[in-house]
């Protein structure tokens, strides 16, 4: 296959950072290309480089003999270089066509709603690719938002795609239809370049793998006989094995919930009669499709949402409509599901970031004064025990990398969290070796006697850390199981809200509330 | 760009940099503003020494104080609402409730003036309160938006004071048609001034008590988190409505003692009447947004504009058109607030690259852009 970029020995640094260390890489023609590394590896920095948003320090872009150093993304999408980004650049009032059109050279001056709907279609007919042109963004799906940035970017002229985590954002199911689509742009001849660190999804879609490690090109080799765990290892520099133990627990239900009826933001019932109990030193896994409920029972639990019906216990306290303060004093830690939109005020120091469950304790304040220095020591032992890297705890919490922001928000949670810890997706976003803490985290207090709800949707983590999984369908309880008893294939039934005829190994300790 | 040289947007403001850079403004509006002077055939040297003259004296110092203490106090207020993400446009309304109710309990009440003094500075306080309860509910529990109900009540509180001058408390016995009766107590003075109230002390103290509450408090604490990130507050266990309720009502509370203290306190302003607030909430905006909200920068920014409106005023005597006067305030203002924006950004020419596209490169892959 002839070679379509390539980037000849790129460096980068960020403020005395090096953030790319002589890396090179060669894009083939027709090929999905996989850049593999964990958060901070230099993916986002190298795919940037390409796409003309930074400038490298040093090295060079090779397209078809002809060296190029983009000032701009528009000189690389001219160069035929373009990019969809983690967070799509969409104006969510507008239609599609008016997204596609917007601050492109080959928009007409003059322009009618149905020029720009035909002048969409026909883009659309050119690359086979459709989305309603005359749907306004805010109407479409994830997904559909996706394929309009997607399109956008073809429709200027562009062979390689790079796209940045495509599959972050998206559910299992427009994962595939992601992947289907990308496998149709490459058999036209273009290239894509997909930045993932789910080695699961690499697998599958990609033919060639880049790895990159601590900003520097490991290896790049065929996907074909790559095995996950090698990738792994390539990835982390080490070779881990992470497995947890079941346990079955016999302690007393720290968490009880009973007949829980919640309704979410529009009025309707977000959850039904749901009825579950965790005990001291356990993790009952949910497992469910986003969006099933998971979210507003972690909230009705932690008092940041008004419960209709049912009843919320907390080792043998009722917390029904109590409030965050009550809930939190009783040792309730709430890891959310989105951590820097709830969890986090990135404008503010990590300090005081670092304080928000504790600052009313007798360590930071007396009275109602706000001990700053002992804050500040708090927060620097919360860095250092939770491995939060960041250049002082005075800086802004937004400016620490992402990772580090969920890493600062799971430590506090996990600090106040002597009896029970709500996560809500607590690994979602992270990279394997950030994963990893995180799930050890969680076996910490599972085995210091917490009873740990974890809420997540992929059905690997469950699976793996779960003394117990309860499976969760349109606010119902479809079903909990013990760990040993999961079938797979029936639990990923009853995610699909198909209720099988008799579940023989319903434990007893939870109740189907369906 | 001037010779590949850019702006880069800096991760973190200096403060010291950002002062440097707001005075650096200030003297590039005085400079563009001596231009448009020599423009009209004025001496900007003799302007500039006649305002300097002028605000350098006794009385110029009596007179900027003075004007300095409510704009002062409502841009306290404003900074207060604004550490908090919420805008209160109606300092005036607050101002002009709080010295009506003070006024009230003057004409209402017989007691010695020391306790008629306290009793007004209460019912300030409170009436100020009072005047933005409404909008602090509204926006608390109903996410109604507090700029356009605060700005709006400001006019229900000039119509109000209207009615008092020419109705239920018009003072009968003056020959001034549009004026209520004169408050029964005033301020003592302060030591050394003549036409100076020990009112101008009050501003200083809620300066350090604010600025002590953001330092050292789990209540400022709390107000910067919802400020942040009011979700985030929310989780942590803030009760993030009642907050904005007490912190709103605190705001206007300054702003009412504040009338309180022109009523009480100015010579010239011990009756209520159309000119009774010359827009100090407005200008108590000003002040705050050019201190950035940071309480130790509203007392300095506050007494700048107040030694500007002076030097106004002095310059207007000696025959300077009111307009030329306004578009000097607007041009120093200006420059002010560029130089604050200004301290976010460095000027920086990037590294020269040794890759060029060569121009000999097929038209479809030469970059549409300019080439360095």
């Amino acid at each position: 296959m002839p070679i379509a970029v390539e980037a000849r020995s790129i460096s980068k640094s960020f403020g005395g950072v090096l953030c790319l260390d002589d890396v090179s890489l060669e894009l083939r023609a027709g090929e999905v290309h996989a850049l593999l590394g964990e958060n901070g590896a230099g993916k986002t920095t190298l795919s940037n480089i390409l796409a003309g948003i930074y400038r490298a320090d040093s090295g060079s872009i090779v397209i078809d003999g002809v060296e190029h150093s983009f000032g701009s993304p528009s000189q690389a999408i001219a160069a035929g270089i373009g990019m969809v980004h983690q967070h799509f650049r969409l104006v969510a009032p507008m239609t599609v066509a008016e997204n596609l059109h917007l601050g492109w050279s080959k928009t007409p001056t003059i322009v009618t709603p149905r020029k720009l709907e035909a002048s969409a279609r026909r883009l659309m007919d050119e690359i086979g690719l459709y989305v309603d042109p005359t749907a306004r963004i805010w109407q479409l799906s994830v997904g559909e938002q996706q394929r309009v940035e997607i399109l956008r970017v073809l429709a200027r002229g562009a062979k390689v795609l790079i796209l940045d985590e495509p599959t972050a954002v998206l559910t299992a199911h427009e994962a595939q239809d992601l992947f289907r689509v990308m496998r149709q742009l490459v058999a036209s001849g273009r290239t894509a370049v997909f930045i993932s660190h789910k080695l699961g999804e690499v697998l599958e879609i990609s033919d060639r793998i880049t790895v990159l490690r601590n900003s520097r090109h490991i290896v790049t080799r065929g996907t074909a006989g790559a095995t996950p765990r090698e990738l792994a290892r390539l990835m982390t520099g080490e070779e881990r094995e992470f497995s947890v133990a079941e346990r079955e627990a016999t302690g007393p239900a720290l968490l009880e919930v009973e007949d829980l009826c919640v309704l979410n933001e529009r009025g309707m019932p977000a959850l039904r009669d749901v009825t579950l109990t965790v005990r001291a030193g356990e993790i009952l896994g949910i497992a469910g499709v986003s969006g099933n409920g998971q979210t507003e029972l972690a909230e009705a639990i932690c008092g940041l949402r008004q419960v209709g019906s049912g009843h919320v216990r907390i080792a043998g306290s009722d917390v029904t409509n109590a409030t965050t303060r009550q809930v939190t004093s009783l040792g309730v830690g709430h890891i959310p599901e989105d951590r820097i939109g709830v969890g986090l005020v990135s404008s503010a120091s990590v300090t005081n970031n670092a304080i928000m469950r504790h600052y009313m304790t007798a360590e930071l304040a007396a009275g109602r004064r706000l001990k700053r220095d002992a804050s500040r020591r708090f927060a620097e032992r919360m860095v250092e025990a939770g491995r939060v890297q960041t250049r002082s705890v005075d800086a802004p919490a937004g400016q620490m990398s992402g990772g580090n922001q969920q890493r600062l928000v799971a430590r506090r949670e996990a600090m106040v969290s002597d009896k029970v810890l709500v996560a809500g997706h607590p690994t979602r976003g992270l990279d394997v070796h950030a994963t990893q803490q995180v799930q050890a985290a969680m076996v910490e207090r599972r085995d210091s006697g917490c009873a740990v709800l974890m809420i997540s949707d992929d059905l690997d983590e469950v699976l793996l850390m779960s003394d117990r999984v309860a499976v969760m369908y349109e606010g119902r309880v479809m079903g909990v199981f013990s760990r040993a008893a999961c079938d797979r294939e029936e639990i990923g039934l009853l995610m699909g809200g198909h209720t099988t005829d008799h579940i023989d190994n319903v434990d007893t300790a939870g109740t189907v509330g369906a | 760009m001037i010779a590949g040289v850019r702006l880069a947007r800096r991760l973190e403001v200096d403060p010291r940099r950002q002062n440097i850079t707001r005075l650096l403004g200030a003297a590039a509006g005085l400079l563009l503003a001596g231009l448009l002077l020599l423009l009209i055939g004025r001496s900007p040297f003799t302007i500039l020494s006649d305002s300097i003259e002028a605000i350098w004296s006794k009385r110029g110092v009596e007179n900027v104080l003075r004007q300095a203490v409510p704009i002062v106090m409502c841009a306290l207020g404003v900074a207060l609402s604004l550490r908090m993400r919420v805008w209160n446009i109606g300092s005036d309304g607050q101002f002009l409730f709080g010295a009506f109710c003070a006024l009230g309990i003057s004409i209402n009440v017989d007691a010695p003036d020391p306790v008629l003094l306290v009793l007004m500075a209460v019912a300030g306080a409170l009436g100020g309160a009072l005047w933005i309860l409404v909008p602090a509910l509204a926006r608390a529990y109903w996410g109604v938006n507090e700029i356009i109900t605060t700005l709006l009540l400001n006019f229900v509180a000039l119509e109000l004071i209207k009615w008092a001058s020419l109705g239920f408390w018009r003072d009968t016995k003056s020959q001034v048609t549009k004026s209520t009766v004169l408050v029964e107590a005033t301020l003592p003075r302060m030591w050394g001034f003549e036409r100076l109230s020990i009112a101008v002390l009050v501003p200083v103290v809620i300066t350090i008590v604010l600025f002590l509450v953001f330092r050292a408090t789990t209540v400022g604490y709390e107000i910067d988190m919802i400020g942040g990130n009011a979700r985030a507050a929310r989780f942590a266990g803030v009760n993030v409505p009642r907050r904005i309720v007490t912190v709103m009502l605190i705001t206007g509370s300054i702003a009412g003692l504040a009338g309180m203290l022109q009523l009480t306190g100015v010579p010239g302003s011990q009756a209520m009447g159309e000119g009774f607030s010359s827009n100090f909430g407005l200008s108590g905006f000003i002040v705050a947004a050019l201190a950035g909200a940071a309480f130790a920068g509203v007392p300095i920014a506050g007494l700048f504009i107040a030694a500007m409106f002076y030097a106004g005023l002095v310059l207007q005597t000696k025959g300077l058109s009111v307009y030329i006067v306004l578009a000097i305030y607007a041009v120093v203002l200006i420059g002010v607030a560029i130089g604050e924006v200004a301290a976010r950004y460095d000027l920086v020419r990037p590294r020269p690259h040794h890759v060029d596209v060569p121009p000999s490169a097929p038209a479809a892959l030469t970059p549409t852009g300019p080439t360095p």
